[in-house]
Order: C-alpha cells, then sequence, then structure tokens
C-alpha cells in the first residue's frame, strides 16, 4: 500500500476511528485534530506503518459488515442548527427517530375549528375537587385553561349554601378586578365585595376579593386580638395562582397566608403546572388539621399543537408529531430545523457559527 | 427586540391558516407598540361590519370607564382588529382589550412576555418569538413553567377543538429551550421565605418569643430544609457506620489523636528545612533586619529595604540601600554589623521596595551618618536551631510511636480522616439547615431591640406596637421616619411625594419638568436616614422626579390625568401604578390613627385628594 493511498482513506474516516489507530502508537495523539493526526500517522517507521494500513483494513471490513445504523439520520444531521437542542436537553431525553414519517404542514392544521355547543358536565377531577373540598383542603395543579375556575365558582356556591364567606385571593390587583367583574355577574353584585389597601366595596358580602397582601394582613390582626369578625363564619380561602409561592419578593406572603389561616376554614390552591405539588400537598397537610388533597395532571381540554413560522412566512410544524408529547423527550421537525439553520445563516453570520 | 417577520405579514399567515384570534408575546412593550403602529403604516383595514362590532363593545366599556373615551389607540383598534396589552397602558384600557378579546372581536393581542400571569384570557393562538426574557437587568432563559405559562393561553375551551403555539423567530431566540418548555415537567418550586420586620413585630405581638420557632417551623420554607436536612442525615450515618468499621483502638479518639501527631511531625520537618541554610549567627541577626534597619557592611554603613528568602536554596537575602543610593542585593551574612538605629521606611510591595520620599529620606540620612555608631550586640544561640516545644510534644505527649496500634492507624488514618472530616460537615450542614429560619428570626429581633422597637425580653415596646402596622416594603425607614417626627406638620402632597419614592422601585429612567425645592429638602434628608439604616434595610432609589409626580397629583387638585401624564415620559400605567401604590403606603399610615392622628389625617387627606378621574374608577 502506497502512502497516497493510505492517506486518502485515512482522510475518509471519521476522527474517532483515527484516534483508535493513533494510539500507541502516535504520542499525545489526544490532542492532534484530524489532519495532524493523518500526517503523524504518515510519518511513522515503516513496519509501524504496515500495522497502521492492517488495522485499518480489519476496520473498513468490519464496518462494511456491520449494518449502518445511523445512515437514516444521517442527511437530518448537518441540517441541525449548530447549538441548539443538544446543549439544553441531556442526549437520553431525545427520542431516536420514530419509524414513522414526519407530519405534513397540511395534516397540522387540520380539525381547526368551533365545536358545537354542548351542554357543560363537569370533568372528573373537578367533581373530585368539590367533594373533597367539604372535608379536605386541596391543591389544584392543572394547565392553563382547562377549568380551575368552575371548581372555584362551585366551591363559593356551597360554602355560601352553607351560610359561609369566601375570600378569593389574587397576586394582582387587575385580575381581582377582573373577577370582581366576573362574580358579580354568576352571584350578583351584592354578593361579592373586594378590599384592597385603601378601600373597601361592599365588605360584609360572602364572597371577598383581595389581593393575598391584603389577606395576610387581616389573619396578622386576627392573631393579634383584633378580631375580624368575618374570619369566624369564614369558610373557604381560595388562593389563586399559588405558584406565586415561589416569587422570589412575595412568596413569603403565601406562606405567611398558608401558615395563619383559619383551621376551620378550606383551602383550595389554584395553580398553573408546577414540578412539585406533591411536595406542596405534603406541607400543607403537616401543618394544617386536615390532610390537603392533591389533584394534578397535565391534560389539556384543547389540545395544543406547535407550528414554527419561519420569517419568509412559511410555516412549518415545529414538532415531529402532531401533538406535542409531554415529558418524552421531542424531536423538531426537519422542515422546521431546516428554516431555523437558514435563518440563523442569515442572521449570525458565517464566523460567529 | 421585534420579530424577524414583519407584523403585518405575521397576522396574514394566522388569518390564512384560521389561526386568529392569537395573543403574540414580544419582548417588549416598545416592541408591541411599535407592531401596533406597523398596522397603521401598510394600512390593512378590517372589515366595516368588525370594526362596527368592535366600536359596539368598547362604547359599552367606555360607558363603564370613562377615562379611556379618547384613548388615542381607539382608532387603530377599530380600523385593523389589533391592540396592544402590557403594563404601560391603564388598566381600565386593558380591561377594554381583553373584553374584546373575549367577545372575540380582535385578530391579535400583541402582549409582553414579562407579565404573563397578568394576561387573563385565552386565544386560539400563542405566538412565542423568544427563548430568553431580561430580568433584573439580566437576559434570563425562560423556564419551562414560563413557557407552559404562556402556550397554555393557547386554546379555548368551548371554542376551540385546538390551540397552537407558533414559534417564530426573533434575535433572542433559540429552539430548544422552546421545545423543552412545551414538553418537559415543569419546574419543582422553592420557598421564598424571607423574615421582614413587620412580620417578627407581628408574631411577637400575637405570641410569646417561646413560640417563634414552632411557628417558623411551619413555613414551607423550613419543610423544605427539613427535606434537604433529612437527605443529609442518612448520608450523615452511612459515614458514622463506616467509621465504625475502624473498631476499637488503645486510645479513646484515635483519628484526633493520630492527626495531630502527623501535624506535629509535619510542623517540626517545615521548621527543619526553612532554618536548615542559616548558620546561628546569622538566623539571630534576621529577627533584626527589618525594613530601615541600618547595617554595617565591611566597611560602610547601608540600610535595609527588606527581607527575602532566595528562591533556590532558601538562603536569607537583604535588599539594601548603599551611601550613593544603589540598591543592592546582599546574603544575610554579608551583615557585618547590626546597628542599633532604626529609620523610618515606608515599605512597597514593588521594586525599590519603598516609597521614593522614603528613598530620598535614606540616602539624605546615610550621608549625614557619623563613621561611628552604636552597634546592637547580638546574643548567638548556639543550639537554637531546634523548637524545644515541638520536641518535646514529639518525643513525650504522643503515645503514638509506641502504641501498638500504630500500623492499624497508619494505615487506616487517610480514609478514616477523610471521614471524619465528612461527618463534621455534615452535622455543621445539617445544624444549620434546622436553625437558618430561627437564626435570621433572631437577627431581625437583635435589630428592633437595637432600634427600641422590642424590649429585652421580646414584647413590643409602645413603639413597636404601632410600628407592625406599618406592613410594607421599608417599613423600618418610614417608622423611623415618623418617630424623628419627619412627616409633623407635613403637607399632603409632599407626605405622598416622599411615600412615592419610597414605594417605587424601578430604575427605568424618566424625567419630569420643573423641581420643586421643598421636594428635594425633604427627600435629601430622607436620604440621609435611608443611608443611615442601610445596614438594616435596603435604601429605596427615592427618586425626586418620582416624588414630584405624586406630589403635583396631589398639588394640583384640578389636574387632569393627560396633563399629568403629558410632564413627564413615564407610560401611564406606571403612573397609575405608581399612585396606586402609593394610596397604598398612605393607606397604612392612616392606620395609624390611633397613635398618630395628626398624620392619619393628612393621609387621609391625601388619599382623598389622590382618588379621582382615573384613580377613582377601579378598587
Amino acid at each position: 500500500m502506497t502512502n497516497d493511498t493510505l492517506a486518502t482513506q485515512l482522510a475518509g474516516l471519521p476522527v474517532r476511528l483515527l484516534h483508535h489507530l493513533a494510539k500507541k502508537r502516535v504520542p499525545r495523539h489526544f490532542r492532534m485534530g484530524k489532519n495532524r493526526l493523518i500526517q503523524s500517522l504518515l510519518t511513522l517507521s515503516p513496519d509501524q506503518q504496515a500495522e497502521v494500513a492492517a488495522a485499518l483494513a480489519s476496520l473498513l471490513q468490519e464496518s462494511a459488515h456491520l449494518p449502518k445504523p445511523e445512515k437514516p439520520e444521517k442527511p437530518a444531521k448537518p441540517q441541525r442548527p449548530p447549538d441548539t437542542p443538544s446543549r439544553q436537553s441531556p442526549p437520553h431525553q431525545r427520542q431516536t427517530v420514530p419509524a414513522e414519517p414526519a407530519i405534513s404542514t397540511k395534516a397540522l392544521f387540520e380539525g381547526i375549528g368551533v365545536p358545537s355547543p354542548q351542554p357543560f358536565k363537569p370533568d372528573d377531577w373537578q367533581e373530585e375537587a368539590i367533594d373533597r373540598l367539604v372535608t379536605n383542603d386541596v391543591i389544584l395543579s392543572v394547565p392553563t385553561g382547562s377549568g380551575k375556575t368552575y371548581v372555584a365558582v362551585e366551591a363559593m356556591r356551597r360554602a355560601i349554601e352553607a351560610e359561609r364567606t369566601v375570600i378569593y385571593t389574587s397576586p394582582l390587583k387587575a385580575l381581582s378586578n377582573t373577577k370582581l367583574t366576573e362574580f358579580s355577574q354568576m352571584f350578583g353584585a351584592d354578593q361579592v365585595g373586594i378590599l384592597t389597601g385603601d378601600r373597601r366595596d361592599n365588605p360584609q358580602a360572602p364572597i371577598l376579593i383581595m389581593t393575598t397582601e391584603i389577606l395576610r394582613n387581616l389573619l396578622y390582626d386576627a392573631a393579634s386580638g383584633e378580631i375580624d369578625l368575618r374570619l369566624d363564619t369564614l369558610g373557604l380561602i381560595i388562593l389563586d395562582e399559588s405558584q406565586f409561592l415561589a416569587d422570589r419578593e412575595r412568596g413569603v406572603v403565601w406562606e405567611e397566608t398558608i401558615i395563619f389561616a383559619p383551621a376551620q376554614s378550606r383551602l383550595l390552591l389554584l395553580s398553573a403546572s408546577i414540578g412539585n405539588p406533591d411536595e406542596v400537598a405534603a406541607w400543607i397537610s403537616s401543618i394544617r388539621s386536615t390532610s390537603c388533597h392533591l389533584i394534578h395532571h397535565r391534560n389539556r381540554s384543547v389540545p395544543l399543537r406547535a407550528a414554527y413560522l419561519d420569517p419568509s412566512s412559511r410555516l412549518a410544524p415545529f414538532f415531529r408529531t402532531r401533538d406535542i408529547a409531554h415529558g418524552k423527550g421531542f424531536v423538531l421537525h426537519p422542515e422546521t430545523n431546516r428554516l431555523f439553520a437558514n435563518y440563523e445563516e442569515q442572521t449570525l453570520g458565517p464566523r460567529r457559527r | 427586540m421585534p420579530p424577524a417577520i414583519h407584523p403585518v405579514d405575521l397576522l396574514q399567515v394566522l388569518r390564512q391558516q384560521r389561526l386568529t384570534p392569537a395573543i403574540v408575546f414580544l419582548t417588549s412593550r416598545r416592541a408591541c407598540d411599535e407592531a401596533i403602529a406597523s398596522f397603521e403604516h401598510r394600512h390593512v383595514p378590517i372589515p366595516t361590519t368588525r370594526s362596527a362590532a368592535i366600536t359596539q363593545v368598547l362604547d359599552k366599556m367606555i360607558a363603564e370607564y370613562p377615562s379611556i373615551t379618547n384613548h388615542p389607540l381607539i382608532p387603530t383598534v377599530q380600523d385593523y382588529g389589533v391592540a396592544a396589552h402590557h403594563a404601560g397602558h391603564l388598566p381600565s384600557w386593558k380591561i377594554a382589550i381583553e373584553e374584546l378579546m373575549r367577545q372575540g372581536c380582535l385578530d391579535a393581542v400583541f402582549a409582553t412576555t414579562t407579565l404573563a400571569a397578568g394576561v387573563d384570557f385565552p386565544a386560539r393562538t400563542v405566538v412565542i418569538t423568544q427563548s430568553s426574557v431580561r430580568k433584573d437587568r439580566d437576559i434570563m432563559e425562560l423556564t419551562v413553567n414560563e413557557i407552559q405559562q404562556l402556550a397554555g393561553r393557547g386554546g379555548r375551551r368551548g371554542k376551540d377543538y385546538v390551540g397552537f403555539v407558533v414559534v417564530t423567530p426573533s434575535p433572542y431566540i433559540d429552539l430548544g429551550p422552546i421545545a423543552n418548555g412545551l414538553t418537559n415537567h415543569p419546574e419543582p418550586i422553592d420557598s421564598q421565605f424571607v423574615v421582614s420586620y413587620p412580620m417578627v413585630l407581628n408574631l411577637l405581638k400575637a405570641h410569646t418569643i417561646d413560640h417563634i420557632q414552632p411557628i417558623l417551623q411551619k413555613s414551607f420554607s423550613q419543610f423544605q430544609l427539613n427535606q434537604r436536612a433529612d437527605a443529609y442525615e442518612t448520608k450523615l450515618d452511612e459515614v458514622e457506620t463506616q467509621l465504625e468499621t475502624y473498631g476499637q483502638r488503645e486510645c479513646a479518639d484515635w483519628i484526633a489523636q493520630w492527626q495531630s501527631f502527623t501535624l506535629a511531625k509535619k510542623r517540626r520537618s517545615h521548621h527543619r528545612l526553612k532554618t536548615r541554610h542559616d548558620p546561628p549567627e546569622v538566623s539571630a541577626q534576621l529577627a533584626f533586619l527589618t525594613p530601615g534597619r541600618v547595617v554595617e557592611l565591611s566597611r560602610e554603613h547601608a540600610i535595609v529595604l527588606r527581607q527575602y528568602r532566595s528562591r533556590g536554596q532558601g538562603y536569607a537575602m537583604l535588599t539594601i540601600i548603599r551611601n550613593g543610593g544603589s540598591i543592592v542585593e546582599y546574603p544575610a551574612n554579608a551583615v557585618t554589623a547590626v546597628i542599633d538605629e532604626i529609620i523610618d521606611i515606608a515599605e512597597a510591595k514593588k521594586f525599590p521596595w519603598s516609597t521614593p520620599q522614603s528613598l530620598e529620606h535614606a540616602i539624605e540620612t546615610l550621608e549625614n551618618f557619623p563613621t561611628r555608631l552604636r552597634r546592637l550586640p547580638i546574643r548567638v544561640d548556639q543550639d537554637g536551631t531546634e523548637n524545644p516545644i515541638l520536641t518535646e510534644t514529639l518525643s513525650d505527649e504522643f503515645p503514638c510511636p509506641t502504641c501498638p496500634s500504630r500500623p492499624a492507624c497508619q494505615k487506616d488514618h487517610p480514609q478514616a480522616w477523610k471521614l471524619r472530616q465528612e461527618e463534621h460537615r455534615l452535622t455543621k450542614t445539617i445544624h444549620a439547615l434546622r436553625t437558618e429560619l430561627w437564626h435570621r428570626f433572631q437577627q431581625h429581633v437583635e435589630v428592633l431591640q437595637q432600634f427600641g422597637y422590642l424590649t429585652p425580653t421580646c414584647q413590643l415596646t409602645p413603639e413597636g406596637d404601632w410600628a407592625r402596622l406599618i406592613r410594607i416594603n421599608h417599613s423600618l425607614l418610614i417608622t423611623e421616619l415618623i418617630r424623628m417626627g419627619a412627616f409633623d406638620g407635613i403637607k399632603a402632597s409632599l407626605l405622598a411625594g416622599v411615600l412615592a419614592s419610597i414605594a417605587h422601585d424601578d430604575d427605568r429612567p424618566a424625567s419630569f419638568h420643573g423641581r420643586h425645592p421643598a421636594l428635594v429638602t425633604t427627600l435629601g434628608q430622607v436620604r440621609k436616614v435611608a443611608h443611615s439604616l442601610a445596614a438594616y434595610e435596603e435604601p429605596p432609589l427615592l427618586r425626586w422626579d418620582i416624588a414630584a409626580i405624586a406630589d403635583r397629583w396631589i398639588d394640583e387638585s384640578t389636574l387632569p390625568w393627560n396633563d399629568l401624564i403629558h410632564s413627564t415620559s413615564m407610560a401611564e400605567g406606571d403612573i397609575y401604578r405608581l399612585l396606586a401604590r402609593t394610596l397604598e403606603y398612605l393607606s397604612q399610615l392612616h392606620g395609624l390613627r390611633a397613635t398618630h392622628p395628626g398624620l392619619a389625617d393628612v393621609a387621609r387627606d391625601a388619599m382623598d385628594l389622590m382618588r379621582r378621574d382615573v384613580l377613582q374608577e377601579l378598587p
């Protein structure tokens, strides 16, 4: 075998195999790039070179015999934008490319439309939450828009029927106002009051809306003996957007509220999806007289799909599959990968990459 | 930054695919406003029937909230069916937009990503243009929670079969985090419990100090800390069982014993190494050869600038300044005699090892020296090389050299010592985790005692009894100002101005015309107090331009809202929020009417004057 043929054969090998060949023959081979590896392999003594050639031949033979598992993936690889997912998501999270073909753009946008009005039937978990609230505290950690408000409203209705008052807290004044309008429409304006730092509208109403800070202050006043009458008949405390528990500045207020909430009133925590609702439930169970029941799921009542829109107005499916798969890793659609790689190339320029 | 695609084209595509109504999340308020403006530039109106529907809903909203009657964005909303929704707008305007969205009148709302929780209305489609957001002057990647909060607005129950997330690139995007955010499990949340002064006062009002620790134990923070501590305790148990396998040795604590034995050995050898090269007469001199010392070299006098050891052999060396000003390196044994004279030399870290002034001084002194100077008699210790104390410890106190379990100790020690250190570390960590909150509480108690809000037995003083009612940020500053009488006889407008500047924690620049001398002086005094409290409480920004806004709104009781917002470059939503927060602070002062009736009345006046126009519309 001449030097030239060896050189071309070596050049065709991936660097990984070149390192394999250089092992124990080239000192400090692990520090070299491909070109220097080939050069140093070619400048070895003749008998060492013969060894390399033999090893190379056997390697090539081996790879020829083996079915190549990576083959189908290969065309996709160079298209992947240079620094996209692999960095953010650990490799084990990525699925191996499934056998079925990626979904087409047309299929992605099938089935858009307005469903015909259907008689409202509460989901099982909503019923369960309302029933549980009779005896237990409840945490609802479900996706946005899947019907937490229904549970809150139904629980309020029952509390009023039992002649108990309800306090509904939200983190933002803006949300309080929205809720005031919403609940006034449902229960009648005389049934709903709102407390803010400086204003009290209808404070004797059975449903009181306030920010969590105001409730915390009420609880402090009650604890120090300046008893606020409403707390005696308080049957239900609803804390909306409870994921604010983790807010850096205001989270402590939610904690104080939960710690000092009167024992006889039930707590209903409405929260967006969080990672450890079971931990929060365990905590509340550990400090309150009754156990805290957790209702937690990730099923959206309206399924969600994802699309990618290129600056050139081209739409492509975002994922290979039509629906968003939860917790199983992801594979981006090849078309999205291609479009995004193009976009990066145009905007970043060759040097940055 | 705007998205790479033009907003009009974006909406075009969404309309074509029947993906409207949509919420488009953009990076900044400005991007939202520019997106809306671009619809005017390209002039792509919606059909008049739809404009009419929008007008109808808007009219209803205007009847309820008169402040939006002449809102400058009304024509844009009517003509193009798009709107911006962000914190720069008035709450009433945002409510109107939300209502329009609920009625299905709009095609797209452009909102900022930062306040996704405030966007409480769904749409068929959510457009995400970024994978990172600006938070506290930092660019942070969106968390899974945040991305799911955004995506969660997509798909309306009962109105859509399916909802969509459309990802479109902008300079702040990477697909990985977004794909991860859409598919992955949300992050667990952690407690952010902090002990504050009002919390301490309120707790001690209701409970005695002995009952506080159990209450702190009830916090989510402690719950999570305990879980971590439990995990460490399991580890500690493991370490302890491992340690037990070594069994009994001759002495009670063989690990510590052997450790000090090896340490002593090491120190002795080190000691030897360091002094090996010095003959006794040199090492006796060394203690005297400090910078500034006058010495005698064979025939002339010189001054030591520094003493050091040579790199290679570790010989004692001196840097010396000779008569005439040359700076030379000498071995210490070249010194023939040490003179009983030290001159002042300011040392420096680099060559020439002292400041130029002291060098000049040294040269001058050298020139003026008489030829004979008094020598320092130095006693040479003949057997001073060995440290007597160490020798004694090594030979007498340690039983190790002759102990029967010496070989076993020698073999096991490295491993056992590591385990022992691990054990100590774990015990410390566990203790810290279990008592952290209590410790922080006690720190706050000490400060409050120092300022006289608490008695030494941790009961509330009369001062503490009213101070606990101030339950806002910067409470210590406000109560201290009250105690100093800073608010005695203050004008309502000035009080509101000061509180506004304490409440405002945003350092986004704004400008305001006209400077009010009384306000500036008062704020200057407040700033002094705030800085004197800086060790106990983070000082507020205390911006005078912010104070001036609140001051003016109260001072000129007939000033229309529009004139106020035109006198500053702040967004009207920000001004609204600033004044609403000031109202809250004022109401806390009003809560002090039992003890400070005068101040409470001024606060009441300020609140009454403040609540007009836009500020009256919403509770």
